[in-house]
């Protein structure tokens, strides 16, 4: 009745309200600023036009391409429906040389661009062998010579690596795998499995035949051998109860149980994509060709599991980049 | 899934690009997925925020990405879901009453608020102080919430409950952040933060200055009704100014972080003394610093942590108590109380795991409490109970006849706690903590939890607590005032409590949540009457407690996620067998978050407060139950990073109400705010 109407509230009131406008044409001018500041940069980034969370993850790769080229490089986010021809343009007035394409549209999108330019891929699984060919893939899957290193870290007494996999889908990647494991002294036994049921039944051997005291499981990235709802938990439940290590490539399922997985360190992933492009700028041609594993990663651990399992990792705590649940 | 389908899941993204842009989107982050993990590990996997931290007790935590999605502009509208906590209204100031688990008293000193582990409380009622006037949440990192007794741990106040406010450092914020805010009752908000590095510091600064009108519902009868001179029907009165900053500076093992908060023209509610006040209006000033310093490395396998904190609170009250013509007070009854404190803290704290199957927690510390300086204007004297007699004007009387002379307390605290794994899969943790005050002398907090990790999706636990709540100055020291009256003889209230609580995920897409507990309350601070009619604080009174919780969280789909919770509780005044009161027995809160196009998300969420008894000494009929609903529609950083937020906080006009304390001066209860809407907009730079 009063408050609103006396001189110091209404004082007040003004005050706040013009800072408020205040504030508000600051965001308006810098926002302006920024629009019109775009400039030449040899280096171009095509990536999804992606919501939140998901967004976070380019503009940490981005942060790190920019980091590592010493300059700002061009941003270009695409949708399924982006003008090509509009594209085109811009990346020819901005003078770009290679193209560092991110995530499945961004690689969709480049592969319909001037060839003349180069190409770099990353934040993608994996591409079929024909398409990698042409040009340098980092995959989002973690290297196994790293995943098995960080085994035997966390378990010295580990000897076999167990996996089931569709060979259509990480056959690359297990080529790779059954080297690293040997180079820790350890045996990839490794089972090919294209559908579900038939996963299953490996699984169960794999249970029925494994030692808690010096193997492990290991979970890729693979949709139908390690399949969310089925198998997961089976897999998660029978490990459990047998005291079994398992890892994964997926850093979601140490939240679920599994005993650590590597993930995408994102900053440096931009500057290792960086690093590629700077080197075809360099020569003009391509260094390297077709799918590398992710070797920039960091490691999540689940403390609950490293308990269960009787393995003692206080000493590593801080070399853990996430730990769950935390101490 | 046969391969086929797993290849249209994640490789063949053809199909899904042709299907258009949202099918194309949802290809994407399916391929993500397996990489980061699901959408709300994304954020964690991406480097946004840290994982949060699992207390050994009973704890919900809301991230700043919870509070953005139901559009919470004010603390209070955070911690209303939480399970176990129902956020009631006092009709002084509406200062927020954090009911957890059936505890409501009006000045609520029984939940300790922390902002980065350190006390917010002010020692004059044992609250958050009286001029609160509510606390933003755009700075905040995370909101910790801790039920049930954690006094072994955190010392005073850990009563029923305990709120831990994060707030976001450099590495949360990252870069500039401008926004602004408008809505109902003249509400507006702007503010800007920023995270960045300065030399080898890492900064984080922010500032927000806001103002409202406050929301206007109307108060049929108030306390001078019977005297024939209420302002009532009039709107209550919730205007304020608010100015708020906070700064973060880290280097190595050090940070260094400042605050302050400053409240003007704060309404006074339903009036302080139950009789509107539309003139009268507070403010006060809080400005706070620690000084950290930790060493993970201090020893082998030890990590220390040292901190020093400082906190000083000022408030200005200039109340009409009874408006004019009251008690033959032509200008209304004046009380004009201010007060100003000082808290001084040094902690020293280590965690020790060199031990096999151990992890040992030490620490101990001491604090300073300065009520330093009470100054209050008046136009009355109050000889005797109901009697009020004037002074002539409003004079000074800080000299002759205060509410309260300048008093200081110092307390120091000792406390361990050990986590010992006992056998696979079992632990059990220990603790005990001694807190030695200066005035009414010392007290003892155990802790026991017994944690069982029972499956890979299950975990039990059992835990038992005791907690205290030392005597306010108001308690202990109150003069001139014959219907509060200190007692410097009092000793703390106490709540020990015992816990079953179970933690399943039976599916990948399903975390549910069980609490059972029960609590007995003994020595309660009340003021109670004498026989000749004035009012002393005693330890009078217990209080018994039981009840459950049941959480709830689904991800039905990639685009939709279903989550909420139900508490139930039963309070019972041990004097009476009488409900104690105020306290909801029945509390709904259901939540969905529904992304219905690429960066779009919509947020409902109903809020149902049910089956509020009466205090035992209050014969009203029962307050009525109440259903809100609240919509949020987000619209996220979609070009050049921008954040646009559209709210409806009851959307349907619910008329909700919070109990007015016994007797009922307010007979129809403390309205709250019907339909209001907010807009928000925020950039980042």
């Amino acid at each position: 009745m009063f408050s609103p109407t006396t001189p110091g509230y209404t004082r007040h009131a003004e005050f706040r309200g013009r800072l408020a406008a205040a504030l508000l044409g600051i965001v308006l001018l810098v926002a302006t600023a920024l629009a019109w500041g775009a400039g030449e940069a040899l280096l171009a980034v095509v990536y999804p036009d992606i919501g939140e969370p998901y967004r976070e993850i380019f503009e940490k790769i981005i942060e790190g391409i920019e980091d590592k080229a010493g300059t700002p490089v061009g941003n270009y986010p695409v949708r399924p429906g982006t003008d090509i021809g509009a594209l085109k343009t811009s990346l020819r007035r901005q003078n770009a040389k290679v193209v560092i394409a991110l995530g499945r549209q961004g690689m969709k999108t480049a592969a319909a661009l001037d060839h003349s330019m180069g190409m770099v891929v990353g934040c993608v699984l994996t591409v079929p062998e024909s398409e990698a060919r042409g040009q340098p893939v980092i995959s989002l899957s973690p290297d196994p010579a790293l995943l098995f290193a960080r085994l035997k870290a966390l378990m010295p007494a580990a000897k076999r690596v167990f996996v089931v996999y569709d060979p259509g889908f990480n056959g690359w990647l297990m080529k790779l795998a059954k080297e690293a494991a040997r180079a820790q002294g350890m045996e990839l036994v490794a089972y090919e499995a294209q559908d579900l049921r038939t996963a299953l039944r490996f699984y169960q051997e794999i249970f029925s035949a494994t030692d808690s005291r010096r193997d492990a499981l290991w979970l890729p990235q693979d949709p139908a051998t390690v399949e969310e709802r089925s198998i997961l938990p089976l897999v998660l439940q029978e490990s459990w109860n047998q005291g079994l290590a398992v890892f994964s490539s997926n850093v979601g399922h140490v939240r679920r149980g599994v005993l650590f997985s590597l993930y995408p360190d994102n900053v440096a992933l931009g500057k290792s994509l960086a690093g590629l492009a700077q080197g075809i700028l360099a020569t003009g041609g391509y260094g390297k060709r077709g799918m590398m594993p992710l070797r920039d990663v960091q490691i999540a651990v689940n403390l609950r599991t490293a308990k269960h399992l009787g393995l003692n990792l206080s000493h590593q705590q801080q070399s853990f980049d996430m730990a769950f649940p935390e101490p | 899934m046969n391969r086929s389908i797993a290849r249209l899941v994640v490789v063949g993204l053809t199909v899904a690009l042709a299907a258009g842009a949202y099918a194309s989107q949802e290809g994407e982050e399916e391929e993500l997925a397996l990489a980061y993990g699901d959408k709300s590990f994304v954020t964690i996997a991406s480097g946004t925020r840290q994982p949060v931290s699992r207390a050994p007790s009973v704890a919900t935590v809301i991230t700043a990405e919870d509070i953005a999605a139901i559009g919470a502009a004010d603390l209070d509208e955070v911690l209303e879901t939480v399970p176990g906590v129902h956020v009631s209204r006092s009709p002084i100031l509406y200062n927020p009453i954090y009911i957890i688990r059936g505890i409501s008293t009006q000045y609520n000193p029984q939940v300790l608020m922390l902002v980065n582990g350190i006390p917010v409380t002010g020692v004059f009622t044992g609250n958050r102080s009286q001029i609160w006037g509510g606390m933003p949440v755009e700075n905040i990192a995370r909101i910790e919430v801790i039920r049930g007794p954690g006094s072994a741990l955190y010392g005073a106040d850990a009563f029923s409950g305990v709120i831990n406010i994060i707030t976001r450092t450099a590495a949360d914020i990252k870069g500039t952040e401008l926004g602004v805010r408008a809505g109902s009752f003249k509400s507006r908000d702007a503010w800007v933060q920023h995270g960045g590095a300065w030399g080898e510091f890492a900064v984080a600064a922010y500032l927000r200055v806001g103002a409202t009108e406050g929301q206007r519902e109307m108060i049929g009868r108030d306390a001078a009704t019977a005297l024939g001179t209420s302002l009532a029907p009039g709107p209550v009165n919730l205007g304020r100014d608010a100015i708020d900053a906070r700064l973060d500076l880290a280097r190595d093992k050090w940070r260094l972080r400042a605050g302050y908060q400053q409240r003007d023209n704060v309404g006074n509610g339903a009036g302080v003394a139950s009789a509107l006040d539309p003139k009268g209006s507070n403010s006060g000033e809080r400005v706070s610093a620690d000084l950290t310093w930790q060493d993970a490395n201090f020893g082998r396998d030890l990590d220390v942590t040292a901190q020093a904190s400082y906190l000083n609170i000022t408030e200005r009250s200039d109340l009409t108590l009874y408006p004019p013509g009251s008690f033959g007070f032509p200008d209304g009854v004046i009380g004009n109380p201010y007060k100003w404190e000082r808290h001084l803290r040094f902690n020293l704290s280590a965690f020790y795991t060199g031990f096999q199957s151990h992890k040992l927690r030490f620490g101990a510390g001491t604090q300073d409490d300065d009520l330093y300086r009470t100054r209050e204007t008046k136009n009355f004297s109050t000889p005797a109970p109901g009697v009020l007699s004037p002074l002539g004007s409003v004079v000074d009387v800080s000299d002759s006849a205060p509410f309260l002379r300048p008093h200081s307390r110092r307390v120091n605290h000792v406390y361990v706690q050990d986590e010992w794994a006992f056998a696979r899969d079992w632990y059990l943790t220990a603790g005990v903590r001694h807190d030695q005050y200066s005035d009414f002398g010392g007290t003892t907090n155990p802790r026991l939890a017994l944690v069982w990790e029972t499956a890979y999706n299950l975990t039990s636990k059992l835990l038992y607590g005791r907690a205290f709540r030392p005597p306010s100055f108001a308690e202990l020291y109150n003069i001139n005032n014959p219907v509060a009256l200190g007692n410097p003889n009092l000793k703390p209230e106490t709540n020990e409590s015992v816990e079953l609580a179970f933690a399943w995920q039976p599916a990948s897409t399903l975390q549910t949540n069980l609490s059972l507990f029960r609590y007995r309350m003994k020595d309660i601070l009340r003021f109670v009457q004498n026989p000749d009619a004035t009012i002393t604080a005693q330890n009078a009174g217990e209080q018994t407690g039981q009840g459950f919780e049941v959480e709830l969280a689904w991800e039905a789909s990639g685009s939709l996620r279903l989550s909420g919770n139900y508490a139930q509780q039963r309070s019972i005044d041990a004097a009476t067998d009488r409900d104690a009161g105020n306290a909801p027995r029945h509390h709904v809160y259901a939540r969905a978050d529904w992304r219905f196009m690429p960066a779009w998300t919509l947020n409902t969420q109903l809020n149902y407060v049910a089956d509020r008894k009466r205090e035992p000494s209050d014969t009203r009929p029962l307050i009525a139950d109440y259903h809100t609903v609240d919509l949020t529609l987000r619209n996220q950083k979609r070009s050049a990073n921008w954040d646009l937020a559209f709210t409806v906080r009851n959307l349907f006009n619910a008329d909700a109400r919070e109990p007015s304390p016994a007797p009922g001066l307010i007979p129809n209860d403390l309205p709250l705010a019907p339909r209001e809407w907010r807009f928000e907009v925020r950039h980042q730079l």
